[in-house]
């Protein structure tokens, strides 16, 4: 392995792969929180979310594309609207679609509530198949390009190194969909009894809530949330029909790593990962990939419910 | 309800030629599949992958087999026979080849096998394929190992492999644009194989290795990689990644409007990997084995026949997977015709050290299959993106075409030892 420097590491060479690892991992937070969110409140591991993050993406593509239309009167009219306005609608409109798709996934999930775990995740890993063969029939197998409106594509450089300006775009969007996120949490009524159904579902029935509605829209929020990652993140990484895959075991491994169920532990553990891919990858690329299964073994070794996991009842 | 018996003598008369029948077709050195008489079609399975990291590749390869296929029966079929085809997922994993191999054979009745994209699903197939001596090409797999230590007497490669392509391209590359490099290696057989012979060929031209950097196969960021170039500042950046991954890497290095400087050397470019891509993502010289505009006597009319049997394909130009999926299947039936029979060894010998006219292959020079490494020595093209196509999808614009004598892989024939007949099971479809 050769340094970046021949006379050796320094922390000059070293600044641009830890921005780019916090800016990975400011990314894999978006994906990671609509996880957490499924797994706190339905205690459902949703291996369906990686197609739900392709869902969000493909729908994005057909807004920004209008490829449903092509050759029609709306077509040419809806093509002659600005990249930017149609990127802007895609943001919105594909994590819509992907949280109504997610909807769907937990009416299909609810004769699963009550039985043994692996009823749920063989439904959902089912789905994330079905999703898959689905994408393939409609959108076609092969790689597709999200348009990207010109002031957010391109490069620029900084301290004699070229950086991605829509890297640093989407690491700004999931700073602000974070935070939006967290405000709605723990700012709004309807945040609170989601936070309430994620600590215990049954107290919150027995306060009068309607948990059946509360899953369906939890599931539908999160789902979105994953739709909107895909929005966000296909730029950088292509779309294809089985980008959902690639996205599911970084998601579960942050979501663990960070404590399930835990806000704030998966942001922190979403950039633990960002940070650990980006700097291995600066001096040992090939272990690149490895490094986050090697942070997850690091970490549940002495803390096995992950960085801010609650207490199991076990451990009072 | 028949009335008949069923007599001592009877009996022991059937248990008799059972015997005889089971002697005549036993399992040692002869593996015979058992419903496939002279009248009964000839059954080829298709090992192309339908899932993960090729599977967009795998789709083309299958669909220039089947249309070789389609041709060959509107012909009569092969020695008579009509020939059928089984498809089953590789999932472009080597464990499942192996099993998609073992059942092909032992329960499909497949005759032939052909198709790969991926090197270790090739050589995972080609050594089931050698256990019971049944054929098997390997279309699109562009490993030099695979004409090389893993060999095989069953086995046919139709791909140029990534010396061919690092032979044409090296040389020039170093005169042009330096002798500093960067290698970028997908941490898998055919990136390092393919890094190997670059590395060869730097050192006999005078080129150097600043840095190799691996990239483990399933990579979506490049950003890492792609900060460590502009750190090291090579002259070349030779990059062997493949599939899905260099996707992602093309997008990023686009993205961060590093396609101009420095130079790119890719080893192979698939067609499937980048059509309807946007032409700047098509950055640097790459390698093919063919292009649909190539202006030559028959590519216009195979484009038309490609067009006409998949009217409702997104991909409306074929490119070198399916040409390579085609390919292999017209010479492995032509060899068979050739033969005039089904039995292995015969078909391996009608196909070692055929002479492939370059009218036929629809390349500029003829093609040979090599008798000592069973690789297809081809025309190897040098390609960047089109600035001015002529229509959308002419997003190639062929440099140059180099004589199959010039870029073959010597090291890999000298690596090559294949079975001797008589020990390669013999089998007749």
């Amino acid at each position: 392995m050769a340094p970046l420097n021949p006379d050796g590491p320094r922390m000059i060479d070293l600044l641009p792969h830890i921005i780019n690892g916090l800016t990975l991992g400011l990314l894999f937070a978006l994906i990671a929180l609509g996880f957490t969110l499924i797994v706190g409140v339905m205690e459902v591991i949703n291996l369906a979310h990686g197609s739900l993050f392709a869902i969000g993406a493909y729908f994005a593509l057909t807004v920004i594309a209008g490829s449903w239309f092509a050759g029609t009167p709306f077509g040419a009219w809806w093509l002659s609207l600005p990249l930017g306005l149609r990127y802007v609608l895609a943001l919105a409109i594909g994590p819509a679609l992907a949280g109504l798709a997610g909807m769907l996934l937990e009416l299909c999930l609810r004769p699963t509530y009550g039985k043994p775990p692996l009823y749920g995740l063989l439904l959902t890993f089912g789905a994330a198949l079905v999703i898959e063969e689905l994408i393939r029939l409609v959108w076609g197998t092969g790689e597709q390009n999200l348009a990207l409106p010109q002031a957010i594509n391109g490069a620029f450089l900084l301290n004699g190194m070229i950086f991605s300006t829509y890297r640093f775009f989407a690491a700004g969007f999931s700073i602000a969909a974070i935070i939006a996120v967290w405000l709605f949490l723990e700012r709004t009524s309807a945040g609170a009894v989601i936070k309430a159904g994620a600590h215990d579902s049954e107290m919150v029935r027995a306060l009068g809530y309607d948990l059946a509605r509360l899953r369906l829209v939890v599931f539908g929020f999160g789902a979105a949330l994953a739709g909107l990652a895909g929005v966000v993140m296909v730029p950088i990484w292509g779309l294809r029909p089985h980008v959902g895959v690639d996205i599911v075991i970084p998601a579960f491994l942050i979501i663990v790593v960070g404590g399930v169920g835990s806000f704030w532990g998966a942001v922190i553990a979403a950039l633990l990962v960002g940070l650990a891919i980006g700097i291995t990858g600066a001096y040992a690329a090939a272990w690149s990939t490895m490094s986050m299964y090697l942070l997850l073994i690091a970490i549940l070794g002495f803390r096995s419910r992950g960085l801010l996991g609650r207490k199991s009842a076990l451990e009072h | 309800m028949s009335k008949a018996k069923i007599s001592r003598r009877g009996l022991l008369g059937a248990a008799g030629a059972a015997s005889a029948v089971s002697l005549f077709a036993g399992p040692w050195q002869h593996n015979r599949v058992w419903a496939q008489g002279a009248a009964k079609p000839l059954r080829i399975g298709i090992t192309a992958d339908a899932s993960g990291m090729y599977a967009n590749s795998g789709a083309s390869d299958k669909r220039g087999m089947m249309m070789a296929i389609a041709e060959a029966n509107e012909r009569g079929g092969v020695l008579g026979r009509k020939v059928e085809f089984v498809h089953i997922d590789t999932e472009t994993t080597a464990a499942t080849g192996s099993r998609v191999a073992e059942r092909m054979i032992s329960r499909e009745q497949c005759g032939f096998l052909v198709g790969a994209v991926h090197s270790g699903v090739a050589n995972a197939i080609s050594q089931v394929a050698q256990k019971y001596g049944v054929i098997y090409i390997n279309t699109n797999s562009s490993s030099p190992t695979e004409a090389g230590q893993n060999c095989h007497r069953v086995k046919f490669v139709f791909d140029g492999n990534g010396t061919n392509f690092a032979k044409a391209a090296v040389k020039s590359a170093i005169e042009r644009f330096g002798p500093d490099w960067m290698l970028l290696t997908n941490d898998y057989v055919w990136g390092h194989d393919t890094a190997a012979a670059t590395k060869t060929l730097l050192k006999d031209y005078g080129g150097k290795v600043m840095e190799e950097v691996l990239i483990p196969q399933g990579t979506r960021d490049f950003t890492s990689a792609l900060l460590k170039v502009q750190q090291r500042k090579p002259g070349v950046v030779s990059a062997a990644i493949g599939g899905d991954d260099q996707k992602a890497m093309r997008q990023q290095v686009v993205q961060l409007k590093m396609g101009d400087k420095p130079a790119w050397i890719n080893s192979q470019q698939d067609w499937d990997d980048v059509y309807g891509l946007p032409i700047e993502t098509l950055f640097g010289v790459f390698g093919t084995t063919w292009y649909y505009r190539l202006d030559l006597p028959g590519v216009a009319d195979f484009v038309k026949r490609y067009q006409a049997m998949y009217p409702e394909t997104a991909m409306r130009s074929p490119g070198n997977v399916f040409y390579n999926g085609y390919m292999a299947i017209r010479e492995l039936l032509g060899a068979i015709e050739r033969a005039g029979t089904t039995n292995n060894i015969a078909v391996i010998k009608a196909l070692e050290g055929h002479k492939i006219s370059a009218r036929d292959r629809m390349q500029h020079f003829d093609a040979t299959i090599d008798a000592q490494t069973h690789q297809v020595q081809q025309t190897i093209y040098l390609a960047t993106a089109n600035k001015a196509p002529k229509e959308k999808d002419d997003i190639f614009e062929v440099l140059s075409q180099a004589k199959a004598e010039d870029v073959r892989d010597t090291d890999s024939a000298k690596l090559c030892k294949l079975e001797p007949y008589e020990q390669t099971p013999t089998f007749d479809a």
